[in-house]
């Protein structure tokens, strides 16, 4: 079988990445990686890749997402503190070590099963049920009991139509692909459709880049910031199109959003947005946003939502280069998506001016970062509640949907002491 | 016994051929939509098949062991029952049935089956989410297809597709009833799980159907879908491009070459075109493409009557 | 014979089909925390074998509808250009009348909840 398992090495790694906080840029750098392939399920992957510093109330979830790799498998814990009941994990720190590291592992997994990783959970079912209730599998009655560990589901009335069906309740966790990391979720479906919905706990905060934390202190060059905007609603609009199945055009996305430069247009972005449907994907009007929580959320959402408000107004380095905030009506998902579409043209317009007269930013006060306002001391406004009153009632692609073009993560920044 | 055995062989073959072929033209459109370095692209999926030939089994708590495993079976022998019914030139056709169409239409109805028991099989949500979801488009667009076939069949007069190719001789069906070939296209996309419809496996669920799957069970799965757009392919080209019909080169080299084209274009389509939310797809089925399929059959009709030589 | 022959590329298909996914004599059962559904390291509640709420119920009831119509339009389809004009009309006449059943559908919401 030597020939198989040396084809099957050339193949690109299945790599599953459980994300933790400030992570998300590099394991986008990642997927770009012709040598690792970003899967969407634990199942398909060869290699668990722990990236950050997981926090210990996800611990249980990175355990149980660990277990849930088929064995034989491999764990590699990148700029993250390993387990204690793992004898010899492997540990790496440097981003360029990454993709060889992976592809490493995944040999010595192909090559045969080696010393076995721990299972970290106890090995029992989630109910004991074996010999208990009237058959034997800890069924009690007609629907009660927990046959072979769980409960059977039960009826609720519906939202929408009112039929009493069964109502499944599961809680999304902190590393599923679709979600921001870290958002656990605690959904109760209908069917399809979402009934009730409760953040258990916050997305991990993904603190601005680094030109928006400096124009905070001194006056920077107006055409980094943009193409830093630039590249912030690319990697965006790149997750959009991954939950709709774009997978490809995603990564062009976040190719061009690595080799940003002022004067590059895209001019290819609008077509291939928008021709492919991705505005299809959820209806009109949904998730849309009262202008209470437009105003409340601030930034791109809040423009989508017609609300005018934008820092950089304010900023006289951007009124010389004529800048007018862009806004969309509707305030939905659609216009979310919009929004950040014409955004990108503006930043990169902006740039290219930029870098011809040389312009900086001249107050220091608010920045206008991609996410929503950012000052030295204010706190940006937490989403999470507008999530658990504009989900229910969506299906489960749109509720997704609507929760990619929320700014989530960008807002729940605990905001650090500023170093330049 | 070589008019059971050839037959066998040659359905057999194409499926698994075309199945690689469609994940080598895949794996292409993917890398030339991505851009970036250009590293053994095409030899990937040889190489991702090997690995999942080698990786376990993942199962979970309390699946339905034999309908798992039935399901990604079922759905090749679909496949292949779909391709037999396809002449390959005016002498030979795997399986001479004079009912063609309606073993298609069968295959259609229980292949939304099969896509549902692959989810309802691991017990588990995100997988059940994907079959629900495939059972409401999959209801939607079997009604298109067989509307289109129909008006396919009409100037055959007969639901075999030898005939139906026969009856292309001066004028191809793509250019006759020119709505026909896009709405199949759309069945194509469903029954193979692709692309704009591909809700069963979808991205937003982890992977739907093969949220739980691993290994060499998702190598089927994947298997049996290449086959079934192969055998729908073949059905296409037989039904709208005049299947065996055509100058100079032998029979199976114009169907072959009329199936890679189809393959293509589905591949691209599914490359390049976002899922679409199911509840705007049974809206759009119903509304739009279901009375397109009438008028083509009522153009079909009329043309049979009254148009062309008699 | 030709049955005969659909019937072997079924089954040697399926059999195929089952080969393909390499299935044991003794299946390995991975320990109780790998089988776990998958949901980003999150807990489902229940089974997930439930009373799903379908809402596409209603189209269903259209689709038997229009299915039964399907089974008449598979002869017609073979003596339709024998029969002449009478056909077209005799099935424009059934068609017409289901269409009004699509449009009611539409009316009712039908299809606008799923």
């Amino acid at each position: 079988m030597n020939w198989l398992r040396a084809l099957a090495a050339t193949g690109p790694v299945p790599v599953y990445a459980a994300v933790g906080p400030g992570m998300t840029d590099e394991v986008r750098r990642l997927a770009l990686d012709p040598v690792v392939e970003l899967v969407a399920t634990p199942r398909h992957a060869s290699v668990l890749l722990v990236a950050g510093a997981v926090p210990p109330s996800a611990d249980a979830a990175l355990r149980r997402v660990h277990a849930q790799l088929p064995w034989p498998c491999a764990t590699l814990w990148y700029r993250s503190r390993p387990f204690p009941e793992l004898d010899y994990p492997q540990v790496i720190e440097a981003p360029e070590m990454l993709a060889g590291a992976l592809q490493e592992l995944h040999r010595a997994v192909l090559r045969g099963p080696r010393g076995r990783e721990p299972v970290l959970l106890p090995d029992v079912p989630p109910a004991p049920f074996e010999g208990r209730g009237d058959y034997g599998q800890g069924g009690e009655g007609m629907m009660g009991g927990t046959p072979y560990g769980r409960p059977m589901a039960m009826t609720t009335d519906d939202l929408r139509d009112g039929l009493a069906l069964d109502k499944l309740e599961l809680s999304l966790g902190p590393f599923f692909r679709g979600l921001p990391s870290g958002l656990v979720l605690g959904l109760s479906l209908q069917g399809d459709v979402v009934q009730r919905c409760s953040v258990e706990a916050p997305p991990y905060p993904e603190p601005p880049a680094p030109p928006f934390l400096q124009a905070l202190e001194r006056p920077m060059p107006i055409a980094a910031l943009e193409l830093a905007r630039a590249r912030h609603h690319l990697g965006r609009l790149a997750e959009a199109l991954d939950l709709a199945g774009l997978g490809a055009p995603g990564r062009r996305l976040l190719r061009s959003a690595g080799g940003l430069a002022p004067g590059r247009r895209l001019r290819w972005l609008g077509p291939l947005v928008l021709g492919s449907g991705l505005l299809g994907c959820v209806g009109t009007g949904h998730g849309r946003l009262t202008r209470d929580q437009a105003v409340g959320a601030g930034g791109p959402a809040a423009r989508a939502a017609g609300q005018a408000m934008d820092a950089r107004t304010e900023d006289p380095g951007y009124r010389q280069l004529g800048f007018e905030p862009v806004v969309q009506r509707g305030g939905d998902t659609r216009a979310r998506w919009r929004q950040w579409l014409d955004e990108i043209d503006q930043s990169l317009r902006l740039a290219a001016r930029a870098v011809d007269t040389d312009a900086h930013t001249a107050s220091s006060g608010a920045v206008e970062g991609p996410c929503g306002r950012l000052t030295r001391d204010g706190n940006p406004p937490d989403l999470c509640p507008v999530l658990e009153s504009i989900l229910p009632g969506c299906e489960w692609g749109e509720a997704l949907a609507v929760i990619a073009s929320l700014p989530l993560a960008g807002t729940m920044m605990p905001f650090p002491a500023v170093t330049a | 016994m070589s008019d059971v055995l050839l037959p066998t062989l040659a359905v057999l073959g194409t499926l698994l051929a075309g199945a690689a072929l469609v994940a080598v033209l895949d794996q292409a459109a993917a890398g030339v939509i991505a851009g970036g370095p250009f590293r053994g692209r095409l030899s990937a999926p040889l190489a991702r098949a090997a690995l999942l030939w080698l990786r376990p089994d993942a199962t979970t708590e309390h699946p339905d062991a034999l309908l798992w495993r039935l399901a990604p079976a079922a759905y090749l022998a679909l496949a292949a029952l779909g391709l037999a019914v396809v002449p390959w030139s005016a002498e030979f056709v795997p399986v001479r049935l004079p009912t063609g169409v309606v073993l298609w239409g069968a295959v259609e109805a229980l292949a939304t089956v099969v896509i549902f028991l692959q989810g309802w099989a691991p017990n588990a949500p995100l997988p059940l989410l994907g079959a629900y979801r495939h059972a409401a488009a999959g209801l939607s667009y079997i009604l298109v297809s067989m509307f289109v076939l129909i008006a396919a069949a009409l100037p055959a007069e007969s639901l075999a597709f030898d005939a139906v190719v026969a009856s292309q001789e001066d004028l191809w069906n793509v250019v006759r009833q020119p709505l026909g070939l896009p709405l199949f296209l759309v069945v194509g996309l469903g029954i193979g799980v692709w692309g704009p419809l591909r809700f069963a496996d979808a991205a937003d669920l982890a992977g739907g159907t093969t949220a739980e799957t691993s290994g060499p069970r998702r190598l089927a799965w994947a298997l049996a879908r290449g086959a079934m757009l192969v055998a729908f392919s073949a059905v296409a080209a037989s039904a709208f491009l005049g299947g065996w019909l055509g100058p100079w080169l032998p029979g199976p080299v114009w169907l072959l070459l009329k199936m890679l084209l189809l393959l293509a274009l589905l591949v691209l389509l599914g490359r390049l075109l976002a899922r679409i939310a199911p509840g705007r797809f049974v809206g759009l089925a119903w509304l739009v493409l279901l009375p397109l399929s009438f008028a083509d059959l009522l153009w079909a009709g009329v043309l049979a009557l009254y148009g062309g030589t008699p | 014979m030709d049955l005969l022959t659909l019937a072997v590329i079924a089954l040697a298909a399926l059999l195929l089909g089952l080969l393909a996914q390499r299935p044991r004599l003794r299946p390995a059962r991975p320990p109780w925390p790998a089988r776990m559904p998958y949901l980003g390291g999150g807990e489902p509640a229940t089974h997930a074998w439930s009373r799903f709420h379908v809402r596409y119920y209603p189209m269903t009831l259209l689709l038997i509808a229009f299915e039964m119509e399907m089974m008449f339009m598979y002869p017609w389809a073979v003596v339709y250009v024998a029969e002449g004009l009478k056909a077209l009309a005799e099935m424009g006449m059934f068609l017409g009348i289901l269409g009004v059943g699509i449009v009611y559908a539409w009316r009712e919401g039908a299809l606008r909840w799923q």
